[in-house]
């Protein structure tokens, strides 16, 4: 299968600080790769990169061979590659179903003037992103929290809800920036299963930037380990678990966690 | 060549002082405070009723300005921003409220002072005349010195005493500075305090020279934010860059520009766009969001 | 629905239908200017609450309105314009200079926005002064009143000149101005348009990763808002026959502002509520002479003292949310 994102190359330097060394590595259609690697390793501004919310100083990064990187972030996620943020980052002051119906942004056929007016296929648009709201509800499991406002979540439906603004994008690759961040192991259990069915159920292919070792191992087709900015690993759990670079990255405090 | 640089320096150290004011409460509070022209206002009142109405020396006025304004920073920030900041959930509130001041300042000084302009005698007499190529009155360059030397006291006052550190500390990071101990409240007091004397003090110089009225406040007000646009907001260095450089411009706008009419300012405003265009956070400024 | 289309009728009845009515009875005619004024200060002032809906604190809608003045008055008495072609011209100057400013001012948030948009006031004001066009410092007098405007001898619109009572006639197209402003607000704040204004409001970065081009609707938004701007500033031209480069200031920029936040932010009638208050608030305090000012200005500290999220959020303690 041809890889569906490609990172070839990618370099971004803040002024004097590399914060990611000539990383390359492919994703291929319907995978879940996590990107891992330890804290400061580079991980997070990959991402951005990816996501074109941060411009590369070199490299470049394609979605079926087209290039996205450097364009606005907004024209990428309109490509299908959209991200969600490791913050929980939501419309606070919005219900959950009214956040999830405006992430539907990207489906709509009629135009902003068309729904000012009013027409039949405005009409339509806001029918059919009220029901694909509903669905993405009950597919996370979200009913009962369905008119809550956002802002009076807890955590772990905040992320869900994350997670179902990106899903509302109908996107083909979906980033997830650390899903499992400050979650308890049986929300991380939670988390790990949802985002497999969004794969197996959806066909989405997911990147996902995670240090949750555990769950990492878990949920991965593959993983690229990256240190210090530059990859240092890449392949399935089970190789990435004996590759002797890795445990040197992690020695000390997280060696643990690599061993599980 | 020379007159227009002398001029932008005479122009600049008013200003930057100004703007130091200005930036130093938006540093520590996050308010933009409207009423900065207005306080500025005061000061030159304060100077011409002790000077013109009681006949005491200027320096006398001078001091008057700088305490009056002092403590009626303290008591507005004490009684009204720390109470609305502590409450309000937008920061549109605060510059309501700034607004609101602005407002009411400008209300107590039409009462108490009116609405003419006001003026005290020259303080020093007599003009430089260099070879025709610098020709500036002498007490243009004792306001302009003295301007400059307030300046100075006030980097040094920010840089080596223990009310400077703090204040610095705070701007920089609220939080930090309050776990490593930093009264947060008395500082945001005395550096509100000490910023709304700034203002006054400008007024106070100012008013030896252009003198005062009550129009005045607003416009400077308009002239304190571009240069700490021009500077980054809430940075020192920043905020006499700023000054210094409107100083400049307005001094090299008025001599070129002359001209075409005064299009000075829609001059420095336009490129004042341009340049906020390629750099929003201004010269010194950090980046945000 | 029901409720809303009643309170919609009882809304026009009343400025159509009963304040005409009223001031006839009681011969206050001067109402009808407070009125007409309050009419078109809510106009701008809706402008200014579709930039806050957008997340950003407007203080320039006071050039907006100079400009849609000046661009009125410059085309009636230099190119013989009619007023009634002028009103929707001066809305789209205003709305493409918009576009030119905001294009690189609108990247700015929070105080950095509110600080260029109030230094925005004071250069229409300088440009005002400045330019040949505008007749510096005089202004613009002795401007035409609206003439007449008819379809195959059908007259539409009777010359205003010619009537007895101008005045009715200018409350009436200012209300109606108004009313369709409004309307078209609301439908805005209640089309998808609305939703995707509120993500921008509420967090940039998101919006932008579920596909809206941010930078686009931000300039659409105040464009809009510049539109409103600056036909009210053209509708008050005709009504004062002149326009001076203070007709519109630093002041009244920060009052449409305070309109906004005093009526809610929350609510697409708060800024006409808000505008109706304050203009009446400052008229009543009329009567204090010299202290009208200090008044005003501590009533507007003491109400941001108590109620630092503005008046309507009296009601959000009740649990009424939006």
């Amino acid at each position: 299968m041809s890889p569906i994102l490609q990172v070839k190359g990618v370099t971004k330097r803040f002024g004097g600080l590399t914060a990611n060394n000539d990383i390359s590595f492919d994703v291929a259609e319907g995978e879940i790769l996590s990107v891992i690697g330890p804290n400061g390793a580079g991980k997070s501004t990959l991402f951005k990169l990816i996501a074109s919310f941060l411009k590369t100083t070199s490299g470049e990064v394609l979605f079926r061979g087209q290039r996205i990187s450097n364009l606005a972030p907004h024209k990428v996620a309109r490509m299908g590659v959209v991200r969600t943020f490791q913050e929980t980052t939501i419309f606070r002051s919005m219900t959950v179903r009214e956040n999830i119906i405006v992430a539907h942004h990207l489906r709509s056929k009629a135009s902003l003037l068309g729904f000012f007016l009013g027409t039949s296929q405005a009409r339509a648009d806001e029918a059919e992103f009220g029901a694909s709201a509903d669905d993405i509800i009950d597919f996370l499991g979200m009913s009962a929290i369905r008119d809550e406002l956002a802002s009076n979540l807890p955590q772990g439906h905040l992320r869900a809800l994350g997670m179902a603004i990106g899903l509302a994008t109908n996107p083909t690759v979906l980033l997830l920036d650390e899903p499992f961040a400050g979650m308890n192991h049986d929300e991380t259990m939670r988390m790990v299963s949802l985002v497999r069915r969004l794969r197996d159920e959806r066909g989405v292919t997911v990147l996902l930037v995670e240090h949750d070792m555990p769950a990492v191992m878990k949920i991965s087709d593959r993983i690229v380990v990256i240190n210090f900015g530059e990859k240092i690993a890449e392949g399935t759990p089970a190789e990435i678990q004996s590759n002797e670079k890795v445990i040197e990255a992690y020695l000390g405090s997280e060696d643990a966690a690599i061993g599980m | 060549m020379e007159q227009i640089i002398a001029n932008g320096l005479y122009l600049g150290a008013q200003y930057a002082l100004i703007a130091l004011g200005l930036t130093l409460i938006f540093s520590l509070m996050n308010v933009l405070n409207f009423a900065h022209g207005q306080m500025y206002v005061l000061g030159g009142f304060v100077t011409y009723t002790i000077v013109a109405q009681f006949g005491l020396p200027f320096i006398v006025g001078l001091f008057a300005s700088a305490i009056v304004l002092a403590v009626v920073g303290a008591l507005i920030e004490k009684f009204l921003f720390a109470p609305v900041i502590r409450k309000s959930k937008r920061e549109e509130s605060t510059m309501l409220l700034a607004a609101g001041i602005a407002f009411f300042l400008d209300a107590v000084i039409l009462l108490v002072f009116g609405e003419k302009q006001r003026g005290v005698p020259k303080i020093v007499n007599g003009v430089l005349n260099w070879d025709f190529r610098i020709i500036m009155p002498y007490d243009r360059i004792l306001i302009g010195v003295l301007a400059i030397a307030m300046i100075a006291g006030f980097i040094l006052f920010m840089q080596y005493t223990k009310a400077g550190r703090a204040m610095r500390a705070l701007a920089q990071d609220r939080m930090a500075a309050e776990l490593m101990g930093v009264d947060v409240k008395r500082y945001s007091m005395i550096g509100f305090a000490l910023g709304a004397m700034l203002a006054g003090l400008v007024g106070g110089l100012l008013v030896t020279i252009t003198g005062i009225n009550l129009g005045m406040g607003g416009p400077t007000s308009i002239k304190a934010f571009m240069m700490i646009m021009i500077g980054g907001a809430g940075v020192i260095s920043g905020a006499i860059a700023g000054g210094f450089i409107l100083g400049m411009m307005e001094s090299i706008g008025l001599t070129v520009l002359a001209a075409y009419g005064d299009i000075t300012y829609l001059v420095i405003f336009a490129s004042l766009m341009v340049f906020l265009a390629i750099r929003p956070q201004g010269l010194m400024g950090k980046p945000w969001g | 629905m029901k409720a809303k289309l009643l309170g919609l009728g009882a809304f026009l009845i009343t400025v159509f239908v009963i304040v005409p009515w009223l001031i006839a009875i009681s011969g206050r005619w001067d109402f009808y200017y407070t009125l007409t004024s309050v009419a078109l200060l809510s106009i701008a002032s809706a402008g200014v609450w579709l930039t806050f809906y957008i997340g950003r604190i407007n203080i320039g809608q006071g050039a907006y309105a100079l400009a849609g003045g000046y661009v009125s008055a410059i085309l009636i008495t230099k190119a013989g314009f009619s007023f009634w072609a002028t009103l929707p011209l001066a809305g789209l100057f205003c709305a493409g200079l918009s576009v030119l400013i905001g294009l690189p001012i609108l990247r700015l948030r929070g105080v950095y926005f509110a600080m260029v948009t109030l230094v925005l006031t004071e250069v229409g004001r300088l440009s005002a002064l400045a330019l040949p066009v505008t007749n510096g410092a005089k202004g613009i007098t002795s401007i035409p009143l609206p003439g007449e405007v008819s379809v195959f001898g059908l007259t539409l619109i009777p010359d205003f000149a010619t009537l007895e009572n101008p005045k009715l006639a200018f409350y009436l197209v200012a209300v109606l101005l108004m009313v369709i402003c409004y309307a078209a607000l609301y439908r805005i704040v209640n089309s998808r348009l609305g939703h995707l204004c509120r993500s921008l409001q509420q967090n940039e970065e998101l919006s932008a990763s579920i596909g809206v081009n941010t930078a686009y609707l931000r300039v659409l938004a105040y464009s809009i808002s510049s539109f409103f701007g600056g036909i009210a500033g053209a509708m008050f031209v005709a009504i004062s026959q002149s326009i001076y480069p203070s007709s519109f200031q630093v002041a009244d920029s920060v009052n449409f502002m305070l309109n906004c936040f005093l009526g809610g932010l929350g609510y697409v009638f708060g800024p006409m509520l808000g505008t109706l208050m304050l203009y009446f608030g400052w008229d009543l305090l009329f009567t204090t002479g010299r202290f009208q000012l200090l008044i005003y200005s501590s009533l507007l500290i003491l109400l941001m003292l108590f109620l630092p999220n503005g008046v309507l959020s009296l009601f959000e303690r009740k649990g009424v949310r939006k």
